[in-house]
C-alpha cells in the first residue's frame, strides 16, 4: 500500500525546465532516497509534494486517492511536512518560536500560550540533547546559531509538524557526524512508528545506512527506484551519471604525487590565536594541498577566515610570500594575492540576484583597481576560468539565483581565477554540491595545485579530504591535535584522531 | 574565562535582542533631563500632561505604523487617515448634536472608517501586490480627497463634550493618563498575540513564512488593518487636542510616524522591533520639538536645529546599538 505517489510531475520556470518528468513513490514506514545532481530537480519534486511549487502537469495521490495540494498549509493538513533546504526559519525569533511556527499554541483563540509553546518546542529540542552544540537553547535566536544549529533547528520544525510524511531535502549538509547519528536514531524511531520519509543527501554513506530504497533523478527525471539491499554505490553513482559504473565509479587519482614536487613556502602561519581556535601552527608549500579534519565546528573555519581577515585574531603571525600578511580586512588579504571560498554561498558567496558577469568579476575588479570596464571585455577574461570548471549556464547576464547550487559555487571559484591567486583557501567548498560537479571542483584543485598553488582545504566529509589533501592537520577543540601525512591518511585514523578528547 | 566573558557580553546582545528600544529609551532620558535643564516646569505634572496630550496622537500613529513595519510592509497613508476620520468624527457629531452619545456613536463610526482604509491598504498590497511605498501613497492622496469632500475648509469645532473631556481630569489625574494606561494594556496585551508573531515572522522572511505554511497574504492585509484602527484612535487625539475638524491635520504626521518607528529601535526591513521603541521614538520627537523651543531657538532656525536633532538621536541610537551588538 503506497501513502504518497507522486506521476509525471513536471515544473518549468519560464524556459528552464526545472523537472521534466518526476515520479516518486513513498510507504509508510519507508526511508525513500532521492539522489541526483544539483539541479536535477530533486528539490523541486520535493516543493511540489510540500506545496510551495505548483506543478504544471502531473498526478499526486495520497493512498491511492488523488489530491490537490493547493499551498504550504494544504499539505500541511494533508499530513506532509518538510525539511527545506534553504531553510525556512525566521531568523529574529527564538529556537522554540520556530519550531511551533507553523502551528501556535493559543490561549482564547488570540494569544499565544506561552507554557504550552515551550512544553511542545522541548520536547523537539531534547531529541538534539548533547549534540546541538554551545549556545543552542530553546530562547536563543535562530539568526545567531550556527548552520549546523539552524539546520537542527529546521529538523524540529519539521518534526513538529508530527505529520505521517516526512520530507528531509539535505538534512544533513552541515551537521557533524554525531548530530548525524542522532538524527539517524531519530529517523528510525519515526520508521518504527510507520511514517513515510524522503531523504535526499548527496553523501553515499549516509544514503546506505539509512535508507530502505532509493529513487534516482537525473536531468528532471526520474530514473530508477531500487532497493538499497539490491543495489551498490557504483550501480547508484552509474545512473546519476547516465554511464556504466565501472567509468563512473572511478577512484580519485592519488593526491600523493604532488608531495615530491612541492616547492618553497607560500603560506606560513605561527601560532596563530583567537576566538575559536588557538596556537595554530601549519607551513603550505607552492603546489600543496593541505587538508583540514576533524568533526564539525572545532576551529577549521574560524582559521581559514582569520587568515583572510574575516574573524578575529589576538596573536600570532601570517606570512604570504614571506611578507607579514597579518590581514586585517578581506580586502587586505585579497590583495596580498589570498583567495577564500566558503561553503555558505548565500552568506559569503554569491550577490544573490546580480548576474552571473558581475558574480563574477568583483576580486578582478579589487586586484587591478577597475574603475570603468567594458562588459566585453570581462567577458573574455572571465571565459578561461569559466571553462575550466565545465560550468554549464544560460548567459553572462542571467541572475546568479538561475543557477543550481553546484554551478553557484563553480562560478564563485571562478572569480578567483581571473587574476591567480598565491594561496587558495577552501573552507568546505562542496557542501550541498552535487557529485560530478564536486569531482569537477577536485580536478581543477588538483590542477591549481599542480600549477604551484598552495592550497588549505577544510572539508566536512572525510573522503574528500582523503583523496585530496597530502596532509591532513586534525582540529579538535580548536588545536591541532593530530598531522597525518603519506600512509597515515586512512579514514581510521582520521576517525580516531577526530574523536580524541583534546 | 574567555567562556565567561562570552556569555556576559551575549547577555547584553540578548536584552538588545529581547528589547530593541533600549537605545531609545537612554536617548529619551538625557533628552528629558535637557529638558528640565532649560525649562524646569517642562518635566513637572502639568508639562508632562502638556506633552502627553499633543503627542499621543502620534504615539498612537507610530503604534500603528509600527504593525506593518513588523511585516516588511510600510503605510504612507496613517497622516490621510487620521484627516479623514478627523473630518469624519467632527462632522458627524455636528450632525448629531453634539451629545455625549454622539460622541460615542462618531468613535464607533470613526473606528470604522480607519478600519475599512486599512482594508483598502491591504488589499492593494498583499492580494493585488501593489508596491507598499507607492500605493499607499496613492491611497493617502485618496483618502485626503475624501477628507477634503466632507470637510473642504478647516476649522469646525469639534463639540465641547469631546475636547473638555479629552483636556480634562477625573478623579484629579489627567484623562490623557488613563488613555496612556489603556494603550499600555493594549500594547502589551497585543505583543502577545499570535498576529504579531505571524507579521514579524512574514517581516523576517515572506517566502519562508509561506513555505512554513503561514497565510502570508492574509497576514498582511491584517497587519494593515490594525494599522487603520490604531490611525483612528490617533485621530481621535488629535480631534481631542485640536478641537476641530481639519481635512489636512494628519498629512504631515506620516513621516514623522515612521522615524518614531526607526527611532524606536525597529528595523524597516521587518521581523524585529517592538510598539514600545515606536511610543519612545514618538516622545524623543516631542521632547525635541519641546527643547528646541525651550533653548530659546529663534524662530527661522527652528526647523533646521529640529532636524539636525532628529538626525542625532538616530545617529546616537545606531552607535548605541551597535556597542551592544559587537
Amino acid at each position: 500500500m503506497s501513502k504518497l505517489k507522486l506521476s509525471g510531475v513536471s515544473k518549468a520556470y519560464g524556459a528552464t525546465l526545472a523537472l521534466r518528468r518526476g515520479d516518486l513513490e513513498v510507504e509508510a514506514g519507508e526511508v525513500h532516497v532521492l539522489i541526483g545532481s544539483n539541479g536535477s530537480g530533486k528539490s523541486t519534486l520535493c516543493k511540489i509534494a510540500a506545496g510551495s511549487v505548483r506543478p504544471d502537469a502531473g498526478e499526486i495521490t495520497l493512498d491511492g486517492r488523488p489530491v490537490h495540494i493547493s499551498g504550504p498549509q494544504g499539505a500541511r493538513a494533508l499530513g506532509i511536512g518538510i525539511f527545506y533546504q534553504e531553510l525556512s526559519l525566521a531568523a529574529h525569533r527564538t529556537v522554540e518560536e520556530n519550531i511551533c511556527l507553523t502551528n501556535l499554541p493559543l490561549k482564547a483563540g488570540l494569544f499565544i500560550d506561552r507554557q504550552a509553546l515551550s512544553a511542545r518546542a522541548a520536547r523537539y529540542i531534547a531529541l538534539f540533547d548533547g549534540v546541538a552544540g554551545d549556545g543552542f537553547a530553546a530562547d536563543a535566536t535562530v539568526g545567531d546559531l550556527r548552520a549546523d544549529q539552524r539546520q537542527l533547528v529546521e529538523i524540529m520544525k519539521a518534526l513538529a509538524t508530527e505529520a505521517p510524511i516526512l520530507i528531509f531535502d539535505e538534512p544533513t549538509s552541515a551537521l557533524d557526524s554525531a548530530q548525524v547519528e542522532r538524527f539517524f536514531d531519530i529517523l528510525r524511531g519515526l520508521k518504527a512508528e510507520g511514517r513515510a520519509m524522503v531523504f535526499i543527501s548527496h553523501r553515499m554513506d549516509e544514503i546506505f545506512s539509512i535508507g530502505d530504497r532509493v529513487t534516482v533523478i537525473r536531468d528532471g527525471e526520474t530514473v530508477a527506484t531500487s532497493r538499497i539491499a539490491d543495489t551498490d554505490q557504483a550501480t547508484v553513482i552509474g545512473q546519476m551519471v547516465g554511464e556504466p559504473p565501472a567509468r563512473a565509479a572511478q577512484a580519485a587519482p592519488a593526491a600523493s604525487a604532488a608531495e615530491e614536487a612541492a616547492g618553497e613556502p607560500v603560506l606560513s602561519v605561527r601560532g596563530l590565536t583567537g576566538p575559536g581556535y588557538s596556537d595554530i601552527s601549519f607551513e603550505v608549500r607552492r603546489g600543496e594541498i593541505v587538508g583540514f579534519g576533524g568533526l564539525h565546528g572545532q576551529g577549521q573555519s574560524s582559521v581559514l577566515r582569520a587568515i583572510f581577515g574575516a574573524h578575529p585574531v589576538s596573536a600570532g603571525e601570517v606570512t604570504l610570500k614571506g611578507e607579514r600578511l597579518d590581514a586585517r580586512s578581506p580586502r587586505a588579504a585579497i590583495l596580498h594575492g589570498a583567495a577564500y571560498v566558503s561553503g555558505d554561498r548565500s552568506r559569503d558567496g554569491i550577490i544573490q540576484g546580480r548576474p552571473i558577469i558581475e558574480n563574477l568579476t568583483p576580486i578582478h575588479y579589487l586586484r587591478q583597481r577597475l574603475v570603468l570596464a567594458r562588459p566585453a571585455a570581462l567577458r573574455e577574461k572571465a571565459r578561461p576560468a569559466v571553462e575550466a570548471l565545465h560550468t554549464r549556464f544560460a548567459g553572462y547576464s542571467h541572475p546568479i539565483n538561475s543557477l543550481s547550487g553546484g554551478n553557484q559555487q563553480k562560478i564563485v571559484i571562478a572569480r578567483w581565477l581571473i587574476d591567480r591567486p598565491d594561496v587558495l583557501l577552501l573552507d568546505d567548498p562542496t557542501k550541498g554540491v552535487d557529485l560530478s560537479a564536486k569531482n569537477d571542483l577536485f580536478s581543477l584543485i588538483r590542477k591549481l595545485a599542480a600549477e604551484g598553488l598552495g592550497i588549505v582545504l577544510y572539508s566536512s566529509e572525510d573522503a574528500e579530504l582523503l583523496a585530496n589533501a597530502d596532509r591532513i592537520l586534525v582540529f579538535n577543540g580548536g588545536q591541532v591535535t593530530r598531522e597525518l601525512a603519506g600512509d597515515e591518511r586512512t579514514r581510521f585514523n582520521l576517525y580516531r584522531a577526530a574523536y580524541e578528547a583534546a | 574565562m574567555a567562556g565567561a566573558a562570552r556569555t556576559s557580553s551575549g547577555g547584553f546582545r540578548r536584552w538588545m535582542e529581547r528589547y530593541p528600544f533600549l537605545p531609545a529609551l537612554l536617548i529619551l532620558a538625557v533628552l528629558l533631563a535637557l529638558n528640565g535643564f532649560y525649562q524646569p516646569r517642562s518635566v513637572s505634572l502639568v508639562g508632562i500632561t502638556g506633552l502627553v496630550k499633543t503627542y499621543l496622537a502620534l504615539m498612537l500613529l507610530a503604534v500603528a505604523q509600527t504593525y506593518v513595519v513588523y511585516a516588511g510592509d510600510i503605510d504612507l497613508s496613517v497622516g490621510a487617515i487620521v484627516s479623514l476620520v478627523n473630518c469624519v468624527i467632527v462632522v458627524l457629531m455636528q450632525y448629531m448634536g453634539g451629545t455625549a452619545f454622539s460622541a460615542l456613536g462618531a468613535i464607533g463610526v470613526g473606528l470604522a472608517v480607519g478600519l475599512a482604509c486599512g482594508l483598502v491598504n491591504g488589499l492593494l498590497v498583499a492580494t493585488f501586490r501593489l508596491q507598499a511605498i507607492v500605493a499607499t501613497f496613492a491611497t493617502s492622496i485618496f483618502f485626503t480627497g475624501i477628507a477634503l469632500y466632507i470637510l473642504p475648509v478647516a476649522g469646525l469645532p469639534a463639540p465641547a463634550a469631546f475636547w473638555r473631556t479629552y483636556g480634562g481630569r477625573f478623579l484629579d489625574i489627567p484623562f490623557v493618563f488613563y488613555v496612556a494606561v489603556v494603550l499600555a494594556v493594549i500594547l502589551w496585551a497585543m505583543a502577545r498575540t499570535r498576529l504579531v508573531m505571524r507579521l514579524l515572522a512574514v517581516g523576517d522572511d515572506a517566502q519562508r513564512a509561506f513555505q512554513s505554511g503561514l497565510p502570508v497574504t492574509a497576514i498582511r492585509v491584517r497587519g494593515y488593518v490594525m494599522t487603520g484602527l490604531f490611525s483612528a484612535l490617533a485621530a481621535f487625539c488629535v480631534t481631542g487636542d485640536t478641537a476641530s475638524g481639519d481635512p489636512l491635520v494628519g498629512g504631515k504626521m506620516t513621516l514623522y510616524s515612521v522615524a518614531a518607528v526607526v527611532l524606536g529601535g525597529t528595523a524597516l526591513s521587518g521581523g524585529y522591533g517592538t510598539v514600545v521603541g515606536s511610543v519612545f521614538g514618538a516622545l524623543i520627537i516631542g521632547l525635541i520639538n519641546s527643547l528646541v523651543y525651550f533653548v530659546g531657538t529663534p524662530s527661522e532656525w527652528q526647523n533646521l536645529v529640529q532636524g539636525l536633532a532628529i538626525l542625532i538621536a538616530l545617529m546616537a541610537g545606531v552607535v548605541v546599538g551597535r556597542r551592544a551588538r559587537a
